[in-house]
């Protein structure tokens, strides 16, 4: 195939293929960032928070009008779980603080070590009775899960003396390899803060995942643990596991019951994991759904650009096609023509567009935070805009190609 | 002439509708995407006080442990505790002061079989209506003799006092929260600032959405021992002793506090006694760090806190390099059309136009594209704000349109437009009469 002919026809007017070499460069450098970012947003929503089944858990939060003693708050918690436990649908229910991705909680920082300057680590801290681990479905793959002996109640109206704490945890992994990096951190100290005063715990178990409340980007979102205390709290909240297929059934009378059997007056909210997920994760649906729409368009002008470019050329040498079909050039030699001239223009805008894609790839990552592009997003892209070219010439050409010589030729 | 040129290129573009319709959708879709993605940047970032922003002051004083802390560095929290807001309520600092707080709770239920109602909102002093010009249906805040007694008082939301009382007038009325018979002394009208500059730590739906529904006496808030609903840090050395009085006394931040000065020269004043008060609490062995006292306006506030989202700008930044691929595609669409039309440019120029008047002709046709992008585009970004609203409930109250963007959606495509006409319109003025006049 003749390449050099093509090529000095495509530079007697280069304005045109210029453009459409912008275009291309434009939408490639585009594109790959924004389906990475698409990606990498997608990949976030679909983390494992470490419930087993989220379709089947459920948590109820209940606020009492006035506050209760502790006494009479510990009883309402007794009873509650009580008579959750005897609902129809329910597989197991136990008191905690608070829930994976409900987006609300307790973050505490943690050391290893009573002298150190600086607390080693951030967890969602979780309040769990012997049971939670079972009621979320974690997998514990480490040591053991607490024991009644384990929990320590604590009345919070009243002052204790220092170090007041329970005394073993349960640590989720990544935690326990920011913690422990290398070994094992069963058998291995967890102080509350650092300094002299700071309560000292023995990791007792490790679970397999265990996302915090807030469940945030990168490792953090995963360094919880869970601590026996048990306290009457603000809001106390408790996680129940129905029956596969029976959640719904099981949170209305779950409402039903509760309201029933209420000591005092108070509010009673309940959320399932599955709403928390959505909730937690709306905006980074939103972000990535607006990207693949702009994603969309850029395809689409861009195609509709090359569309109309080759339109232009064609009308502008509608004699010489003729000519040339004249001269015994077949319909598909016309085609290949324009394919070839729009590849040499893409391949140029693909060339400048790789450059552009890892400048704004740079610029997100300095400014906004995003991680490097991977190079399979480039090679990816390239190709795809390579088959958009052709793809969008292709019928343009193939109806020039039809110009009979005779109509093209006649007023030469 | 300009009027005759602008009909003469409605006529050019009616004539080749389709050409016409792709330039116009191109440039149409390209303005909706910036501007619906301005729009949102433009109200999370607006002033939302403009005429005095600059005189309402957020204190922020680090009481945090000295142990963990690099000198220079921002403190943990961006609130105060409460000997700070009690001392700085106390000082008579400012023509105006409030602190705030979350308070919820529910509202019993006269009948017992009634369902009970969660109720959210702030603790606040009651300066706080006047600082922040929050409009009244009925009634006023309460006095500040009512704030001294630590009475029992609310003022609602509108919304809430809707739910409650429904059609009925809520002044006056007695709402029973927190053990308590809370009298409404006043009702609000529709209050919605966005972002909500004076809690944007709420608990109550975050800086964008979200509305508080009761206004109560700081100072009774405390008395009934209401605790705080939104985020509270405390610092584990020095962990509150036990009770509401113990957390109090301990150094856990969770209050937002706010000055109003009377004109914005008096801020080195008002720093120069916080820098006083921060030395007098170092003397009494408080505030380890020894970090300057810092204050911010509402705007520094604004920005301190991050209100705008890093996604909001990588939506901003995408959709202008969009827009950008939209102008090189319609300055080739241009470029396609006008180069048909060089007979005509040559028949002009040889009765005696000028170039400039050939080129004056040429943006006019661009201009109309402009407009008529700018008229579908402006239609196309509205349809995107409401799917926006609708995705995300957090941007609900940001994705609106006001004049100032209604404005810019046709400036940009007016720009838009122009600025893709040059390089076509230049093209088309370089014809030669002759060459033109020659081959027809």
């Amino acid at each position: 195939m003749e390449i050099r002919p093509i090529l000095s026809a495509l530079l007697r007017s280069k304005t045109a293929p210029l453009l459409v070499a912008i275009q291309v460069a434009l939408t490639l450098a585009g594109l790959v960032n924004a389906l990475y970012i698409v990606d990498l947003r997608l990949a976030a929503s679909a983390r494992a928070s470490g419930v087993a089944d989220e379709a089947s858990v459920f948590h109820i939060t209940t606020s009492p009008v006035t506050k209760p003693s502790h006494e009479q708050a510990m009883a309402q918690r007794q009873r509650d779980l009580e008579v959750l436990r005897a609902l129809p649908g329910v597989a197991a229910a136990s008191w905690t603080n608070q829930m994976p991705v409900a987006r609300s909680g307790t973050t505490s920082s943690y050391s290893i070590d009573r002298k150190q300057q600086r607390p080693s680590l951030l967890m969602g801290t979780y309040f769990a009775p012997p049971g939670l681990i079972d009621t979320l479905g974690l997998r514990l793959v480490e040591g053991r899960d607490f024991q009644p002996g384990d929990v320590l109640e604590i009345d919070e109206s009243k002052d204790h003396p220092d170090g007041t704490f329970p005394t073993t945890a349960i640590l989720s992994r990544r935690a326990a390899e920011a913690l422990y990096p290398g070994t094992s951190a069963l058998g291995k100290p967890v102080y509350l803060g650092t300094g002299a005063s700071a309560p000292e715990m023995r990791v007792i178990g490790v679970v397999e995942t265990l996302q915090t409340p807030f469940a945030q980007a990168g490792a953090e979102g995963e360094h919880s643990i869970l601590i026996p205390l048990s306290v009457a709290g603000q809001y106390p909240r408790i996680a129940v596991r129905a029956d596969r297929g029976q959640r719904d059934r099981a949170m209305a009378d779950a409402e039903a019951a509760l309201r029933k059997m209420s000591l005092a007056p108070r509010v009673v909210i309940l959320r399932s994991t599955e709403q928390d997920r959505t909730g937690r994760y709306r905006n980074e649906r939103t972000l990535a759904w607006m990207l693949v729409a702009v994603s969309g368009l850029l395809l689409l002008v861009t195609g509709s650009g090359i569309v109309g470019m080759t339109m232009l050329r064609i009308s502008q040498r509608r004699k010489q096609i003729g000519v040339r079909r004249a001269l015994g050039a077949r319909r598909i030699d016309i085609v290949r023509h324009f394919v070839v001239e729009n590849v040499l223009v893409s391949t140029a805008g693909i060339a400048f567009g790789l450059v552009l894609g890892l400048v704004l790839n740079r610029l997100l990552v300095t400014h906004l935070q995003l991680s490097p592009l991977p190079p399979y997003y480039l090679v990816g892209g390239a190709l795809a805009l390579w088959a958009l070219g052709i793809l969008a010439v292709s019928g343009p050409a193939w109806r020039a190609a039809g110009i009979p010589p005779a109509t093209a030729t006649r007023s030469v | 002439m300009l009027r005759y040129y602008l009909l003469l290129g409605v006529r050019n573009l009616v004539r080749s509708p389709l050409l016409t319709g792709l330039m116009v959708l191109t440039l149409a879709v390209g303005v909706a995407a910036s501007i619906s993605t301005l729009t949102i940047l433009h109200v999370m970032s607006g002033d939302p006080i403009p005429h005095k922003s600059d005189r309402l002051l957020v204190p922020l004083v680090d009481n945090g442990p000295v142990r963990n802390y690099v000198p220079g560095t921002q403190p943990d929290d961006r609130q105060l505790s409460y000997r700070d807001a009690a001392n700085l309520r106390r000082s008579g600092q400012g023509m105006r002061r409030t602190a705030i707080y979350d308070v919820a709770g529910a509202i019993e239920p006269e009948r017992p079989d009634l369902p009970v109602d969660q109720a959210a909102g702030l603790a606040v002093d009651a300066d706080f209506f006047a600082m922040f010009e929050v409009p009244f249906l009925r009634g006023a805040p309460w006095t500040a003799a009512e704030d001294a007694s630590r009475a029992r008082v609310v003022v609602l939301g509108k919304s809430r006092a809707e739910k409650t009382f429904g059609a009925q007038d809520a002044l006056g009325k007695t709402l029973r929260m927190f053990g308590q018979d809370f009298r409404v002394v006043g009702v609000l009208d529709t209050w919605r600032p966005v972002p909500r500059y004076p809690r944007l730590q709420n608990g109550s739906g975050g800086a964008l959405a979200g509305e508080d529904g009761i206004y109560i006496p700081f100072a009774t808030a405390t008395d009934l021992e209401i605790p705080n609903t939104a985020s509270t840090s405390c610092d584990q050395d020095a962990a509150p002793k036990a009770g509401y009085a113990g957390f109090l006394d301990s150094e856990c931040t969770w209050i937002q506090f706010w000055f109003e000065i009377a004109s914005s020269s008096d801020r080195a004043a008002l720093h120069q006694h916080l820098t006083r008060y921060a030395a007098e609490q170092r003397r009494l062995g408080r505030l380890p760090r020894d970090a300057p006292v810092q204050l911010f306006d509402v705007m520094e506030w604004l920005r301190y806190m991050n209100v705008v989202s890093n996604d909001a700008r990588l939506a901003t930044w995408l959709a202008f390099g969009f827009l950008v691929l939209c102008l090189v595609n319609t300055t080739g669409l241009l470029l396609a059309k006008f180069s048909s039309r060089a007979p005509e440019v040559g028949v002009r120029r040889a009765l005696g136009a000028t170039r400039g008047a050939i080129i004056r002709q040429f943006l006019a046709e661009a201009a109309v594209v402009g407009l008529a992008g700018g008229l579908v585009g402006l239609l196309l970004s509205l349809g995107a704000l409401a799917l926006i609203a609708q995705q995300a409930r957090q941007l609900s109250m940001v994705a609106r349109m006001d004049w100032v963007m209604l404005g810019t959606t046709f400036l940009i495509a007016l720009a838009t437009s122009l600025l893709a006409g040059l390089l076509p319109t230049w093209r088309a003025a370089q014809v030669t009469p002759a060459l033109q006049l020659k081959s027809q």
